[in-house]
């Protein structure tokens, strides 16, 4: 089971995630990371889910076109869109305390 | 005679009743993940599929008002898929015509009642009938998770054959892409509210059976395109040896 370490405005928060989860799913059924990720439209068009990955990227598929077209060069920095990646390895991640305007 | 199940026990329950009938067992569907429907094909089903999944707001707003108003966190559950159907992101029905329209149609013909089927009609007719009649709790299972939960395992093998094997592209197909996220969040909040909520043998009893009519109802509907879009070209046999 993939565990999460979650830092959102300057707290960790760490669970373990079923394989093959998604957060923003588990935070739509008020599972962990609930309620501490923040999520919006959870398709991909309102970045509000984007999250700088600490650790782990390396075991992330590559970023999707939606990705790409909502981040833009954050995407070099580490950032992703949770509502659009399903998570089989450890990572640890963390959300800004502002949400990402989309590129 | 049927004893009270736990959670565990429910939700297997649940799932098995589904899978027996599960709509990717139906011809229409096989021919999609094989590649052997055409373009015309695909606008056919996009024509019908509107008058399917376009009320589903309207069908859970009917079970919303229903539902008691001490479940406080299942009412939430479903007005926060009415909201996430049509105003959280881009209106799932909108991206239905983007991809009616890749597809040769037009969005006056995708929301012409005229243009469903008589098996459509029926299915959808059937969707209202539950939400307006049958114990919000019930109702919830057969809308949410006899039918709106297959949708995720339904779209998964759908949508790389239609990029692949079909050609579209990303943006023509993001109706499938984001039911892929959102339905499962929408299923999983279903099951929530049964498993919670159906705490007697005979309501558990019903929603079992309401999920298995559900499933059948998919699979009729989904037979019916294949029957009245399809087969004069693709007959059956030639079908199970593409699949």
């Amino acid at each position: 089971m993939p565990r999460v370490i979650f830092h959102k405005a300057g707290v960790a928060h760490e669970g373990e995630v079923a394989a093959n989860s998604n957060l923003v799913v588990r935070a739509g059924i008020k599972h962990f990371p609930y309620p501490h990720l923040r999520y919006g439209c959870g398709m991909g068009k309102c970045a509000k889910c984007a999250c700088r990955i600490v650790a782990g990227a390396e075991h992330l598929p590559e970023p999707n076109w939606k990705e790409l077209k909502m981040l833009g060069d954050r995407i070099a920095s580490g950032y992703r869109l949770m509502c659009q990646i399903w998570l089989s390895e450890d990572i640890e991640l963390a959300q800004d305390d502002v949400a990402v305007v989309p590129a | 005679m049927a004893a009270l199940m736990d959670h565990v026990e429910f939700r297997t329950a649940l799932e098995n009743a589904i899978k027996g009938k599960s709509a990717n067992k139906a011809p229409f569907s096989m021919a999609w993940a094989a590649g052997k429907l055409s373009r015309k094909h695909l606008a056919r089903w996009a024509e019908n599929h509107y008058h399917y999944v376009g009320p589903f707001a309207d069908y859970l707003a009917y079970v919303y008002a229903r539902m008691p108003d001490r479940y406080t966190e299942a009412k939430d559950f479903l007005l926060s898929n009415m909201y996430e159907e049509e105003i959280g992101g881009d209106r799932h029905t909108d991206l239905l015509i983007r991809f009616a329209e890749s597809c040769g149609t037009t969005a006056e013909r995708v929301k012409d009642p005229d243009n469903m089927s008589p098996t459509t009609r029926g299915l959808q007719s059937w969707c209202y009938a539950v939400a307006m009649r049958e114990d919000p709790i019930v109702a919830v299972a057969g809308l949410v998770v006899g039918l709106e939960s297959q949708v995720p395992s339904i779209y998964r093998r759908q949508t790389p054959t239609l990029r692949e094997k079909y050609g579209f592209t990303d943006e023509e197909v993001e109706f499938f892409d984001l039911h892929i996220v959102s339905d499962e969040i929408h299923g999983e909040r279903g099951y929530q509210i049964v498993l919670e909520h159906a705490n007697t043998v005979e309501l558990q009893q019903r929603c079992l059976k309401i999920c298995e009519i559900g499933a059948e109802m998919r699979l009729l509907y989904t037979t019916a395109l294949y029957r009245d879009y399809v087969e004069s070209e693709l007959p059956f046999d030639q079908l199970q040896l593409a699949a």
